[in-house]
């Protein structure tokens, strides 16, 4: 599989003082993600998360160790800007990352910001903001719109720049249940028919329950990572590090431990009912 | 109360005046303003106050926006034209108590100088409305960038000027909130002299700053994720072309301003 982002023994810090007293905010790292997955980042607050999706495109750069980007050097300041048109950045707050008054200029500061052509910038924001269906309001002030709308503008912004790999941190953190969910499909739409590379960093479960790979970080080190059946096996250690599973996981893991006879990696509620239908099936 | 003001806000729409070249726009706009104030009798202010119903009425905004924008500065309006009536003893008397007289020509001149500002007032809002404020901004930028020597930093105000328009609705709805927050912490805002009442206003603004700092800093993050550099290199989507609306602009500019001085010529001075 081919490599987008590599992380190599990583050690970061936020500089309080110059002393060493501050913790490490990301310890030894060593991750990879490799093109065209949907890998989510789950965490509680203040265990490195964050971190490492701003490690991704140059905004910081590692203590110790390298952050690759298609091979190239986030520390290398010549590349920074190739590096930030690889991998797009959505942030938590949407009003925080809209720069101009109309949606349609916001989508176009990016492409405006790397010199592209008048006529294929046009062309550009027209298609971003349609695969995110804003485009009926291309004309609107941003500030008029849901929140959930905004942050779709926002991502419209960034795919408009055409990055290989879009980073989303904590992106749907500040928004309704309905706003969630319109950001959550437009992503996975991204991946599924663009093949865009996706790390979705979140603390909501449900969330990472979809993506093809789950990685887990707790106090600046990564303590879990595969598939989402194999991490949501792992109850007990996700508890302690102040997580929670799906609740139909752990239901069926308790009815599996009581010797009923369901899978115990289950993730989604149809696939709960559907093999509870088949126990009693067998029982009747 | 804050949100009702319309000065500096924009109306999308598709009139001919929407589609007039920003550079054309500003510039126009500053020569309408100079040439309302080249305007010496009330014949020249009538073609003034002609063309900018013309103007009104081609932009598609209706009346009522306009009026409400005129509003806040009725007492200014008010207030120069009762001292303006005051100022001459022109004409005939029509009203004289003690060192107070009003003479014909004092309120000939008080009405003058209301429809003067409220022409100027119009004028300068209709630019605001028509034009999108990153248009505005757009357009001074180009308008001023041949001065070479200081090219980058037309670029740096016009970026900042996007911004602060562009955070002014949400630091309205930041400043509502917090002003609803301490108000249910008890905090009362409403009661007590002008001391009180400013002293009162400092929870508001000291939370409402800090997270215009917190803001700021994320906008600069998410800003430079999309590879802002500074205005080196960087092209613009909406390109800026003078077309046949902007000639026809400025023909009726120009034949307003040529009026107005005719018109200056050949009828009497009012002031």
């Amino acid at each position: 599989m081919d490599t987008i982002i590599k992380f190599e023994n990583v050690d970061f810090r936020y500089e309080g003082n110059s002393d060493l007293s501050e913790p490490l905010a990301i310890s030894g790292l060593n991750l990879e993600i490799n093109r065209g997955d949907f890998v989510a980042v789950l965490g509680h607050n203040g265990s490195g998360k964050s971190t490492l999706a701003k490690l991704t495109n140059a905004i910081l750069l590692p203590e110790k160790g390298r952050v690759l980007i298609n091979g190239m050097d986030t520390a290398n300041e010549e590349e920074k800007f190739n590096i930030r048109q690889t991998v797009g950045m959505v942030f938590q707050n949407p009003d925080n990352q809209i720069v101009a008054t109309i949606v349609e200029e916001d989508v176009a500061f990016g492409p405006e910001n790397l010199g592209i052509e008048p006529l294929e910038i046009r062309k550009r924001v027209d298609d971003a903001l349609k695969t995110v269906g804003m485009y009926d309001y291309r004309l609107h002030e941003p500030h008029k719109l849901s929140g959930g709308q905004k942050q779709r503008v926002a991502i419209a912004g960034i795919i408009a720049m055409q990055p290989e790999c879009i980073v989303l941190d904590e992106a749907t953190a500040m928004l309704d249940p309905r706003g969630r969910q319109e950001v959550m499909e437009t992503v996975r739409m991204l991946n599924k028919e663009l093949g865009m590379t996706v790390v979705f960093i979140t603390h909501f479960m449900d969330e990472a329950v979809t993506a093809d790979r789950v990685v887990v970080m707790d106090n600046a080190k990564v303590i879990l990572d595969g598939t989402a059946q194999k991490v949501f096996e792992n109850i007990e250690l996700l508890r302690s590090v102040g997580l929670d599973v799906p609740q139909v996981t752990e239901i069926a893991q308790y009815l599996s431990n009581m010797g009923i006879d369901v899978p115990k990696n289950i993730l989604k509620t149809q696939d709960f009912v559907d093999a509870i239908l088949k126990v009693l099936e067998v029982q009747c | 109360m804050i949100s009702d003001i319309t000065i500096g806000q924009y109306f999308p729409g598709n009139s001919i005046l929407h589609k007039i070249d920003p550079r054309m726009k500003i510039v126009l706009t500053f020569a309408f303003i100079i040439i309302i104030f080249l305007c010496k009798n009330f014949y020249a202010l009538g073609v003034m106050v002609l063309m900018l119903a013309i103007m009104v009425a081609s932009s598609k905004i209706s009346i009522k926006v306009i009026l409400r924008g005129v509003k806040p500065i009725l007492f200014i309006i008010v207030f120069t034209a009762i001292l303006n009536i005051f100022y001459t003893d022109k004409g005939e008397t029509w009203f004289e108590y003690k060192f107070l007289k009003i003479t014909s020509g004092g309120v000939y001149i008080a009405i003058f100088m209301a429809i003067r500002i409220i022409c100027l007032i119009i004028a300068s809002s209709l630019l605001t409305y028509t034009t999108s404020p990153t248009m505005i901004t757009d357009g001074l930028e180009r308008l001023l960038s041949p001065l070479e020597f200081m090219k980058n930093s037309v670029h740096t105000v016009a970026m900042m000027m996007t911004i602060a328009l562009r955070f002014i609705p949400t630091l309205i709805e930041e400043f509502e909130k917090i002003t609803n927050a301490q108000k249910a912490r008890g905090a009362d805002l409403d009661s007590g002299g002008l001391i009180q009442r400013s002293k009162a206003l400092v929870p508001i603004f000291i939370p409402l700053f800090i997270t215009s700092f917190r803001r700021a800093y994320e906008l600069a993050f998410a800003m430079e994720c999309r590879c802002y550099n500074g205005g080196e290199g960087r092209t613009r989507m909406k390109q800026m072309k003078l077309t046949k609306v902007d000639f026809v602009a400025l023909f009726f500019i120009v034949a307003m301003c040529v009026a107005v001085i005719m018109l200056n010529m050949n009828f009497t001075h009012l002031l």
